[in-house]
């Protein structure tokens, strides 16, 4: 894993020993700037609140929200990192657009268009780091090849939607069937809303609850050995390293077909080997920051690994429960769309 | 440097808009919906709320329309709530009508008789800032 941390959080890791911070015993619900004003440390020696037993303490309420893109656009193509001023040129156009925007609907002719912007979340910050894209690796910031397997599977099975884009609910994407959303990874990745997370910590387990679509890992780190069943988002195992949370995950069940890398080639479609193997890093590098980097080696999809990083920030709590089953009308629509489109259709060939 | 700087930001939208589901599956481009009615109940729910809408013809013959409008966390987090559209205001619909023909659109976008949108909120851009520039 050739993933690179940052010189603070070298510093971080160094200071490993100071004396624990009452941070740690503050309640979940209250915000990290809160806790960590707390404490009171001058930035340059700043170390992470830590729980009782001196394990960095992760627990909060955390964002990838983000306008930084998933893959470098040919318009930043051989730079890593943005400068200042692009940085700030870059957020305040995306503001204006936001407000330019009116929350007017945004179809194109002959289009019903997406979301408004009343229906997005406010995503105009470039990632603290400054990176160009998400994915730090390879090093053009682009995903790697396809593998000619998965070329294959996913040429199949974008011409299966093709052919039978609504015949019923499990040709649909994970997405619209409300079983997965993109944020819930692993790797978790950001998109245009609810990008947020409830991170848990025990001596023994860390549970992280992402708002969309309600899903949560429970990661025991008593160094147990990976179970035998496939899950939707996989399996995972935990331990630390230093200041920094580690996570393995792996059987993966190989059905998910959103997995940020739908971002790429038109839209979703592309589903990860069952093969696959995730690793993530967590470590607090700022009050407000968690540093979120991942590797995922999937040899049955991909030439390659690849990993990525996004500097979480802190955000506040608490989430309102995402439901996703609780009225997905839309999913009744769609399907008894395509039926009345079907009737049209058989009727104009009569 | 602004051009491309432009062009670096729509690429940044463009990677970030997904939606859902899909609308163009639901909602049928060639059935634009526009009127006024009168909200009849508030279904604040996920994954996205729905708004019912009474509306009388010419004739005075009424339909109820479903509108579906954003996720109940977004406006949430932008100050919303279902305590903010109350039953019996008045609301300006322009949208799409769903395919199967059944009474039923998109509600993107929603305003008062006044002008004003509805879906607003205290701070339009406030929906997923971070802390920091909350404060």
């Amino acid at each position: 894993m050739n993933l690179r941390l940052p010189a603070v959080a070298v510093i971080s890791a160094a200071v490993f020993l100071l004396p624990a911070g009452i941070a740690g015993q503050a309640p979940a619900d209250v915000s990290r700037t809160a806790r960590n004003a707390l404490a009171t440390k001058p930035a340059t020696t700043w170390t992470p609140p830590r729980l009782a037993d001196g394990r960095p303490d992760l627990i909060g309420y955390w964002s990838n929200n983000t306008a930084t893109p998933f893959e470098r656009p040919q318009a930043f193509a051989g730079r890593e990192f943005l400068t200042d001023d692009e940085v700030r040129a870059l957020e305040r156009e995306s503001r204006e657009r936001t407000k330019a925007s009116d929350f007017q609907v945004t179809q194109r002719p002959g289009e019903v268009g997406d979301y408004n912007a009343a229906f997005k979340e406010d995503s105009r910050w470039i990632v603290s780091t400054k990176r160009t894209s998400i994915i730090t690796d390879p090093k053009d910031g682009r995903m790697p090849a396809l593998t000619p397997e998965a070329r294959k599977r996913f040429e199949a099975d974008q011409e299966y939607h093709k052919q039978h884009p609504h015949d019923g609910p499990e040709g649909m994407t994970t997405i619209e069937r409300c079983i997965t959303w993109i944020t819930s990874g692993p790797p978790m990745l950001p998109t245009f809303y609810n990008n947020n997370y409830h991170i848990v910590q025990t001596h023994d387990y860390v549970a992280i609850l992402t708002e969309m679509i309600h899903d949560v890992r429970l990661i025991p780190l008593d160094g147990r050995p990976h179970g035998s069943v496939r899950q939707w988002t996989g399996d995972s195992r935990g331990h630390w390293e230093g200041d920094t949370l580690v996570v393995e995950t792996t059987n993966f069940n190989g059905k998910r077909n959103w997995f940020g890398i739908a971002m790429t080639e038109g839209g979703g479609g592309k589903r990860p080997d069952e093969r696959m193997r995730v690793i993530e890093r967590f470590t607090q590098t700022a009050p407000d920051i968690l540093l979120y980097q991942f590797t995922v080696d999937d040899p049955g999809t991909y030439t390659k690994p690849w990993s990525g990083e996004i500097p979480m920030r802190s955000t506040k709590g608490p989430l309102y429960e995402y439901a996703c089953h609780e009225a997905n009308y839309a999913m009744i629509d769609i399907l008894s769309g395509a039926r009345a489109e079907e009737r049209e259709a058989a009727k104009g060939l009569k | 440097m602004r051009s491309k700087l432009a062009l670096a930001t729509l690429l940044l939208t463009a990677a970030q808009v997904w939606a859902h589901h899909s609308f163009s599956a639901e909602f049928d481009v060639k059935k634009p919906i526009h009127f006024t009615g009168v909200l009849t109940r508030v279904e604040w729910v996920n994954p996205h709320t729905w708004l019912h809408v009474d509306v009388k013809a010419a004739d005075g013959q009424v339909t109820s329309w479903m509108l579906e409008a954003g996720t109940p966390n977004v406006l949430f987090r932008r100050g919303l709530t279902k305590g903010s559209v109350p039953v019996g205001i008045e609301v300006v619909v322009d949208g799409f009508q769903a395919k199967d023909g059944s009474p039923k659109g998109s509600a993107r976008d929603l305003t008062f008789p006044d002008g004003r949108k509805v879906f607003l909120g205290a701070d339009p851009g406030s929906a997923g800032a971070p802390e920091e520039d909350k404060k």
